[in-house]
């Protein structure tokens, strides 16, 4: 409604408001000062501070609301709501917005990515063979990709994953926001559900994205046909296994530490403490006593070493089967999904 | 630690429909509980259609009772129902339902316009139909001039009057708001009460607290009174004023000659005393305020006296919590 000459009211003291408190009106709220003295609607105070000038200081609009006839949509249209308020905010201002460190962060880690996608590459234009079987496609280049501690998941999914988790919950709770969804008909299954897949989407833009176009640079630049994508699909489908299987357990383990936290430092550090600490400790372990079972804690090495088993590479965990450490991955993502839908379904907020 | 299993899946509002007979609010024997403090102690309360203002001091609950309806505390015993629905079970119920939180934490980096437009999605709506939707509310608001700048540039009152619009977005049967008067100037709280006011004369159900009777009486008559988590009164402003005007109250009046004031006003009746705190001031006592307010502008006016304020100071939400709590006397 844009306000017209008739429905603004220039602020003067002892001006009767004509709708201000009309007898139909239901709600009328006249006290008994003023029903006395004649004072009618809003707030008296004003006209007493305004002064009688012909220069008003002020309008006070009368509101006409106007119902809207239209109908809600589905629950699917404001779970999308809440996925691309996440999504788009890597992107673009106006939605969530992730820090301007995390996108750059973000970005570093999309281009070191893509470092086997642009070897391949040049291989392939300089015609370097030698080059083409260090960078190019293959069994070990593929589990590279993904599950290569160095400096893949030592120092970029890992962190990505630190980087997302840290507020993505717990900044809601820290600053209230969460109650700004749960005062909509959105479950709290839907709220923590889309919260997941949105962090999962980035993660999986930066390790499935960089992957694709690693499987397609090769196909690119040395001619594949179809007869060597039958031959290499199911274990380039192993590896897109394998990832989605990385940014699950990452986005689980983090996301259960950002539900029962206030603030995004613990839940990064937390989760950074858990990828890498419990490595390292199975590491020590393993040197000094000659002893593996430790891995079986440890997320990265049960990932690796079920990665290891589906993509057919060389392993490196030879003590113990890789479903043991199949059941110890089902086992750390029970939890963390355990900790999170308790602590979501069961959270009060106490804060705005 | 046990997952809540009372929480409902699904909240398809396409398939969720309001009981027809079911009030938009219904308090069974509500509390809520910190540890061994009560926050809210078996509250009974049903209400539906016009605007109720829960007044209440600072720690009486309202803010408590608000979270309770809006799911977003649990109730420690007793049933909530929003339309015939346990909120906290299944929040379809909220597709109903606007709220204005007191504490703000907006989106300051938003504009206006992004801000409604973004929770309006959230309720389910198309892009299309939410930008339509939030160009009526901010409209509805007065806010259709800066609706386009980021929320970070607005003032306390414009921050106000967009959690309004925000809550008006799906056009709700039920309207809560918290405290929306707070730290606002008065051309602002002029506006809010306003659109109070509009969306009780449309029937909506609009719940509206403060610790400020002045403010609520300028809204409604229709009050509930909190006092530490516990339900003191509910029903009519009015009524719960006559029983106290069986006690004494002062009227004080600062005029430009209070002793010719006195000199008039001694002969009504239901004067028994006058005092003159100072010598600008006329402090009136008297059992039945109606009667004094009623006889007062004749008096002046036939006399011509020049007066400045008219002030009532027993008759503010202390005065009458005392009242109330002190069983009837003061």
């Amino acid at each position: 409604m844009t306000p017209s000459e008739e429905n603004q009211l220039d602020v003067q003291p002892a001006v009767a408001q004509p709708d201000g408190f009309a007898a139909e009106a239901p709600v009328t709220g006249k006290g008994r000062l003023e029903a006395a003295w004649g004072s009618t609607e809003g707030d008296e105070d004003l006209s007493i501070a305004t002064p009688t000038s012909a220069k008003s200081d002020g309008q006070i609009f009368k509101q006409q609301y106007k119902t809207w006839n239209g109908e809600l949509n589905p629950r699917w249209m404001r779970n999308w709501a809440i996925l691309r308020h996440h999504l788009l905010g890597i992107f673009k201002k106006g939605h969530r917005p992730w820090g301007v460190p995390i996108r750059l962060y973000l970005l570093v880690v999309f281009i070191a990515s893509m470092s086997d996608v642009g070897m391949t590459l040049v291989s392939g234009l300089i015609g370097d063979s030698g080059l083409h079987s260090v960078w190019g496609v293959s069994r070990d280049n593929l589990y590279g990709h993904v599950l290569g501690f160095f400096p893949r998941n030592m120092l970029y999914y890992p962190v990505v994953a630190a980087l997302l988790v840290g507020g993505v919950i717990s900044e809601d709770r820290q600053h209230g926001t969460s109650a700004l969804y749960f005062s909509r008909p959105i479950t709290r299954f839907d709220y923590v559900a889309m919260k997941f897949i949105s962090v999962a989407m980035i993660q999986g833009l930066l390790i499935l994205i960089t992957l694709g176009l690693y499987y397609f640079a090769e196909i690119l630049t040395m001619g594949r046909g179809w007869s060597w994508i039958i031959d290499t699909l199911p274990m380039f489908l192993a590896t897109v296994f394998s990832a989605v299987l990385l940014i699950f357990t990452y986005t689980s383990i983090g996301l259960s530490l950002s539900s029962v936290s206030k603030g995004k430092f613990f839940p990064g550090i937390a989760l950074l403490s858990i990828i890498l600490g419990t490595k390292v400790l199975a590491f020590i372990v393993s040197n000094l006593f000659d002893r593996e079972i430790l891995y079986l804690i440890s997320p990265y090495d049960c990932l690796a070493h079920v990665g290891q088993a589906i993509i057919g590479t060389q392993p490196t965990y030879d003590q113990y089967s890789w479903t043991w450490s199949l059941a110890s991955l089902v086992a750390m993502n029970a939890v963390a999904l355990y900790v999170l839908s308790t602590r979501v379904s069961s959270m009060e907020v106490t804060r705005e | 630690m046990i997952p809540d299993f009372d929480q409902q899946g699904k909240a398809q509002t396409k398939e969720w429909a309001p009981e027809v007979s079911a009030p938009a609010i219904l308090l069974e024997n509500v509390s809520k509980g910190y540890g061994r403090i009560f926050a809210l102690s078996n509250i009974t309360l049903a209400l539906n259609g016009g605007v109720t203002g829960v007044l209440g001091m600072n720690g009486a609950g309202k803010s408590t009772l608000f979270n309770i309806l809006m799911g977003k505390l649990k109730v420690s015993q007793g049933s909530v129902k929003l339309f015939g629905t346990d909120p906290w079970k299944n929040p379809a119920p909220y597709a109903r339902v606007g709220f204005v939180p007191e504490h703000e934490k907006m989106y300051d980096w938003m504009t206006g316009h992004g801000f409604v437009s973004t929770f309006a999605r959230l309720n389910g709506l198309t892009r299309d139909e939410a930008k339509i939707e939030a160009d009526r509310v901010l409209n509805f608001v007065s806010l259709e001039d800066v609706a386009h700048k980021k929320i970070g540039q607005y003032s306390k009152g414009m921050r106000q009057r967009v959690k309004i619009a925000h809550a008006l977005v799906n056009d709700p049967e039920l309207i809560i708001l918290d405290e929306p008067l707070q730290g606002c100037d008065p051309l602002a709280r002029t506006t809010i009460m306003n659109v109070i006011r509009e969306l009780g004369r449309m029937g909506r159900t609009v719940l509206v607290s403060s610790h400020i009777l002045q403010e609520i009486e300028r809204i409604t008559e229709q009050i509930v009174i909190l006092h530490q988590g516990r339900l003191l009164a509910l029903g009519n402003l009015h009524a719960i004023r006559e029983r106290r005007d069986q006690i004494p109250h002062r009227i004080s009046i600062q005029a430009e000659n209070p002793k010719a004031l006195a000199k008039n006003v001694i002969d009504i009746d239901e004067v028994f005393g006058i005092s003159f705190p100072d010598g600008k001031n006329l402090s009136i006592q008297t059992h039945n305020l109606g009667a004094i307010h009623s006889q007062l502008p004749r008096i002046i006016v036939d006399n011509n006296h020049k007066i400045t304020t008219i002030d009532n100071p027993d008759d503010d939400l202390a005065s009458i919590l005392g009242y109330l709590t002190s069983g009837g006397r003061v």
